[in-house]
């Protein structure tokens, strides 16, 4: 048999062979840990290597009976999905390589090829089971150390993440009961706004279930305990990856199947980017736990994101207008295009700052018992650990939206682009919340840099390091060069809005 | 041939009593059961959908779900277990490190 055709598929197939290799490994050798993290980031990049040979792919290009699709937004989803994991494995390398360390790096790959199909699913079925397979790894993962916090972490994970897969699932029964397909573009054509309630009770649930995992308020209980009681670098896998697997699956659910009633979604959307954005601020502003802060900025930050859909949802249709650069781009588009930049921004940005707090609790919890995130451990960080001090920074400036930072461009594009389509009260209420923001950004900026030393000067792990500076040297090189990622997000935003 | 509302209101009902459940139960395996009822009636949904369209993928869809199912039950025993070892109880009331 002949299998080149599925050339586009080699990365995920590569990462679930080598995801099941160190699985059997692992159980036959003693003491593989270190070579098991060797091989997972090997792999990885081996596989941002495929996935890169097929990033600028004109066409889409189907398979296995139309239901995966490798388009430019699917691959823009697998890039920004591998590089978080490779960071988060390179970052592991210091801290997992002892025993289960071999379980930990295969969970981490089948979380991200679960993550790499929804990318790329355009069938409700498929969809479906790469969620379930990023989230039931990842739901492992929360409660690796098995610590107390872990354990907590985990089982609030858990529920929330089941409850939300069952409310995504009733949802899809209900599109699949009107349209009779599974398929999105199918779903698209039946003119399923003629179901009245029956078609928004469906959108309700699907809206309910990608919700959770984007951990929109109100659906958001769930993300500060898991992120702060979860291992630290799990929770910059989550916060990176798995959140914006949801984002991933909602675009292609609501801007290809459901776009028939986007005036209802956008107006939902509309109340859940405001509510969002501005609770998780406020809430981040009264954390002492640095990882809690994170958490609910984290939050904020979807809120941002969020603003996508309302653009999408105000603007189709609207005529292309040439501010940007002279090339015509309609308002959905940009603000597409906005959505996926701030993406592959806070994708960034969270898993170094998340990184970041990983080295400071294993340079603490040697010495004391008490909270090793508490933000008193971040006093004189810069004096007793340098480089993380200095990344840190970046990161909360680029969380903050301070140019030339990848966090600032993501946010003028996307931004912009609420202002071309008519939804000025939302861009003003977004600038007020980045504002806002700074509050607890500079809060940690100052004890990082003003503050007297809490502890001696301690020693950085290599692996941490590494990861640290490579994921601010691409926060800045995205902030410093935006227009390659620019005409890139635009591409893959063009999949699913044809001028 | 029984009409599809019965099956959609019996599934609708399924859902509301797992909501329900989840709501008002404490013990970590009554919410795993809880959830287990919420992805059951979505299954009822598919199958009976499927019973009045002329494809099958509602019943391919709802066979998938069931092995998730089973998958997820998996993972959330290991955690609940793993759980009760800590604290020598699955009551999540107790359970709370972590709050605000």
């Amino acid at each position: 048999m002949d299998f080149s055709h599925y050339a586009p598929l080699w990365g995920e197939a590569l990462l679930t062979v080598l995801a099941v290799l160190i699985v059997l490994l692992g159980s036959l050798m003693k003491n593989s840990g270190k070579l098991m993290g060797y091989l997972s980031a090997a792999g990885l990049i081996a596989a941002l290597g495929l996935v890169g040979s097929n990033l600028m792919i004109a066409k889409p290009t189907l398979f296995f009976f139309d239901t995966i699709s490798v388009d430019a937004l699917s691959q823009f989803f697998k890039v920004v999905f591998l590089v978080v994991s490779l960071l988060v494995v390179i970052a592991s390398l210091s801290k997992y390589t002892g025993k289960g360390a071999d379980e930990y790096f295969a969970l981490l790959l089948f979380a991200t090829v679960g993550m790499m199909v929804v990318a790329s699913s355009i069938d409700l079925i498929t969809l479906f089971v790469g969620f379930e397979l990023a989230s039931l790894s990842t739901y492992a993962l929360a409660a690796f150390d098995k610590s107390r916090k872990n354990l907590e972490a985990a089982m609030k994970y858990f529920i929330f993440g089941s409850v939300s897969s069952a409310f995504m699932l009733f949802g899809f029964s209900l599109l699949y009961g009107m349209a009779g397909s599974t398929k999105l573009t199918v779903i698209a054509s039946a003119t399923i706004a003629n179901f009245g309630p029956a078609a928004l009770i469906a959108l309700l649930f699907v809206i309910a279930g990608f919700a959770f995992k984007m951990a929109l308020v109100p659906f958001h209980m769930w993300a500060p305990d898991t992120y702060e009681g979860a291992p630290p670098l799990v929770s910059a896998m989550l916060a990176a990856g798995s959140k914006k697997m949801g984002f991933a699956a909602a675009f292609r659910v609501l801007l290809v199947a459901l776009m028939a009633l986007r005036m209802e979604w956008y107006l939902a959307f509309a109340i859940l980017a405001a509510i969002t954005m501005t609770l998780g601020n406020l809430a981040a502003c009264w954390q002492n736990n640095v990882r809690r802060i994170l958490a609910y900025s984290s939050i904020a930050q979807a809120g941002y994101i969020a603003i996508g859909f309302v653009v999408v949802g105000k603007a189709y249709g609207l005529a292309p207008t040439t501010a940007f650069n002279g090339i015509p781009i309609s308002p959905a588009q940009l603000g597409l295009a906005g959505a996926l930049l701030l993406i592959l921004g806070h994708a960034l940005m969270k898993t170094g700052a998340f990184i970041g707090t990983a080295q400071v609790a294993s340079m603490v919890s040697k010495n004391d018992a008490n909270d090793p995130d508490d933000i008193s451990n971040y006093a004189g960080l810069v004096s007793r650990a340098p480089v993380t001090a200095l990344c840190m920074l970046i990161f909360m400036f680029a969380l903050a939206g301070i140019p030339p930072t990848a966090g600032y461009f993501g946010k003028f594009v996307l931004f912009s682009s609420a202002i071309y389509s008519g939804l000025v009260w939302l861009a003003v209420l977004a600038i007020l919340n980045s504002a806002l923001s700074l509050v607890y950004y500079l809060r940690i900026i100052s004890y990082m840099f003003l503050k007297e030393p809490a502890g001696p000067k301690m020693a950085e792990p290599k692996g941490y390091v590494v990861a640290l500076v490579l994921t601010t040297i691409a926060v800045l090189y995205i902030g410093l060069f935006p227009q390659a990622f620019f005409d890139w997000a635009v591409q893959a935003a063009a999949v699913l809005l044809p001028q | 041939m029984i009409p599809l509302e019965l099956y959609i209101l019996l599934a609708s009902i399924m859902f509301t009593i797992g909501l329900y459940g989840l709501v008002t139960q404490k013990n970590g395996v009554k919410l795993m059961m809880c959830i287990e009822l919420l992805l059951n009636s979505a299954n009822i949904n598919l199958v009976a959908f499927s019973a009045y369209q002329p494809n099958v993928n509602g019943q391919v869809f709802a066979l998938f779900s069931i092995a998730l199912a089973a998958a997820e039950a998996g993972v959330g025993f290991a955690i609940m277990i793993a759980l009760y070892r800590l604290y020598g109880t699955i009551d999540l009331d107790t359970i709370k490190a972590m709050r605000w």
